[in-house]
């Protein structure tokens, strides 16, 4: 859920798209989706209203009962938060929520987030490094002190403790190359956020693989899921779901377009890529052109959406994360329906067994 | 619906270039190039770039600077005053002015790929704790730049995204308005980065009083050989450049 609202913004049509994010994430529940993410965004205008998202996921899991709530992408900035305010809130998240929450880590990618809060792009692998190397011991331990590199304290209670044990899964956002190493060697699950192509993506999934079985984790337990991302639009009617979608993978597309990359404005190594855009501006054939379908997009009839989940499973994903909407391009009555479709029919395909939880250090 | 571009180019048209269009490229060695970006201010911002474009959120202005010790010309400096834009969701700069020291080479610039040019004293200096840049018109300086502490990166880390020309093309017709993106490849012996410092911005001088710069964001330098390409495409300034992108070149 990016929860990005179309100008002119006015305090209604704020309060609408969040009723109908809320609205969606019922029905998700209701029909078995395994997990609703809310990510971290700020000052992104139309892009994004998204800056408070453990409030909102409060909203969600005191709406569902059975949804994995998933907290992310948590910006493990300084400038934006402490990793103090970090833990206490998803632990607090995952005790309303009786244990279903999921955290997801990243570090922004934009210039007009970053130097909003006049954060160094240079620090921020750094930083994210040592936030997930302390929240873990902020749940486990009942006092905790840290002298790091961007961040100490004295001996503290952090309080609550979240109630999954020995903690909540912890997962990372992976745009940059690389980074699904970074997340195997510390035992986190992977969270991709750009739909590259089959064969780019095998590789980074079997790196993944590779590098997770020899993991040095930040915590007792390794999370070794990876998820890809993708556009849900799903109708009986195949050429009108395609349409729907590439409304909305457009228009994803576009406003994205508007906001700075970090990359762009700052010589910097600390970010290869340019963030989730390069591999929608990959498929544009022209200067002006909108972003066009991707190979694998899940969008159409049933039997087409369930073909390309088959693509992306083969590939070696354990889960897909939708985009349904966005900018409220697409009627909220459309969404509901296509997630109904996807899972009266799409979702039976593919839900032969429980989903596990991350396995303990001690347990591999 | 993203912010989109609503410039009145009307007043621009009557000294725009006059572009003709041919599969002419520029190949200049050993270039030396600063560039230093600030963020400006927000308000109007939709009125600063052509219909065709949608402004960046925030919006930035790039000051580039290339010093060729040599060229088909002679020696030049060119300074260039240009603005973060998109075209479609493609990252592209708005040029809003130039100026150059070389009278030839200014020609050739314009009247191939549309760059609007006035005359000017354009000087780089390179000094180990500082690259500078000061372009003084009519005995005033209308740009001060520079940056400071330099230290070494890849040249891979900068980026330089195609310019925007606003331009008369010519054609059977005399000339129409157009966008002319002009493309550049680079070849990096050396770049650094450092610390942006703006001492004079004159904008009303570069032919926009309304560029305020208010943040500073990066400053890097590169020495390098470049190319500017042949013209491959042109956009209609008044409409989307998804819609009024015409690709003229291979």
């Amino acid at each position: 859920m990016e929860l990005s609202v179309p100008r002119p913004w006015t305090a209604e049509s704020e309060r609408q798209v969040y009723a109908n994010a809320l609205e969606q994430v019922r029905l998700a529940d209701e029909l078995g989706f395994d997990y609703v993410w809310a990510v971290e965004h700020h000052f992104l205008e139309e892009y994004s209203h998204c800056s408070a998202p453990d409030l909102f996921l409060t909203a969600c899991a005191m709406q569902t009962s059975r949804i994995r709530i998933g907290h992310g992408v948590v910006a493990c900035v300084p400038q934006y938060q402490s990793p103090i305010r970090v833990a206490e809130r998803a632990a607090v998240l995952d005790i309303l929520s009786g244990g279903r929450l999921e955290l997801g880590t990243g570090r922004s990618a934009t210039w007009t987030e970053l130097g909003g809060f006049h954060a160094n792009p240079d620090e921020t692998k750094k930083t994210w490094d040592e936030f997930v190397r302390v929240i873990p011991k902020m749940w486990t331990q009942e006092r905790f002190s840290w002298n790091g590199r961007m961040f100490s304290m004295p001996e503290r209670a952090i309080l609550p403790k979240p109630i999954q044990k020995p903690h909540p899964p912890i997962w990372v956002a992976v745009t940059s190359p690389g980074t699904e190493i970074d997340a195997a060697d510390r035992g986190l699950g992977c969270l991709g956020l750009t739909p590259g192509g089959f064969k780019e993506s095998e590789v980074r999934v079997n790196t993944y693989r590779a590098h997770i079985e020899n993991c040095d984790p930040v915590s007792d337990i390794v999370n070794n899921k990876v998820h890809t991302v993708n556009f849900l639009s799903c109708a009986e009617d195949g050429d009108h779901a395609r349409r729907s979608g590439l409304k909305v993978a457009s228009m994803f597309s576009y406003m994205a377009s508007q906001l700075l990359s970090a990359k762009e404005v700052l010589p910097t190594n600390s970010y290869p890529s340019a963030g989730l855009l390069p591999a929608l501006r990959r498929e544009s054939g022209s200067p002006g052109d909108a972003a066009k379908s991707f190979k694998g997009v899940t969008m159409g009839t049933p039997d087409d959406v369930a073909a390309a989940i088959r693509q992306w499973e083969a590939v070696g994903y354990d889960g897909i994360n939708f985009i349904a909407q966005f900018m409220e391009v697409v009627p909220q009555q459309y969404v509901l329906d296509s997630m109904r479709l996807f899972a009266e029919e799409v979702m039976p395909q593919f839900k032969v067994a429980p989903r596990t939880l991350p396995v303990a250090v001690g347990a591999r | 619906m993203p912010l989109a571009g609503s410039l009145d180019i009307r007043n621009l048209l009557d000294d725009a270039p006059t572009v003709t269009l041919t599969d002419r490229e520029m190949h200049i060695d050993a270039v030396d190039i600063l560039q230093v970006m600030y963020e400006i201010g927000f308000s109007d911002v939709e009125a600063l770039v052509p219909a065709a474009l949608n402004p960046t959120i925030p919006p930035v202005v790039g000051f580039l600077v290339y010093q060729a010790a040599e060229s088909e010309f002679g020696p030049f400096s060119l300074a260039q005053v240009r603005l973060t834009a998109r075209a479609g969701v493609r990252p592209r700069a708005y040029l809003v002015s130039a100026c150059c020291d070389n009278a030839a080479a200014a020609e050739a610039l314009s009247g191939s790929w549309g760059y609007r040019i006035q005359p000017a004293d354009v000087r780089l200096r390179r000094f180990h704790d500082r690259v500078e840049c000061t372009v003084m018109a009519d005995r005033r300086a209308i740009l001060e730049v520079a940056l400071v502490d330099p230290t070494p990166i890849t040249g891979h880390d900068i980026q330089y995204p195609p310019g925007m020309h606003l331009a008369r093309v010519a054609d059977e017709k005399g000339t129409t308005p157009r966008l002319i993106q002009v493309d550049s490849e680079y070849e990096f012996q050396r770049a650094d980065r450092g610390r942006p410092e703006l001492g004079t911005f004159d904008a009303a001088a570069w032919g926009d009083e309304r560029l305020v710069a208010v943040e500073p964001v990066s400053a890097s330098f590169a020495a390098c050989d470049v190319t500017i390409t042949n013209v491959r495409y042109i956009c209609n300034p008044d409409i989307p450049a998804a819609e009024g992108t015409l690709n003229v070149g291979a």
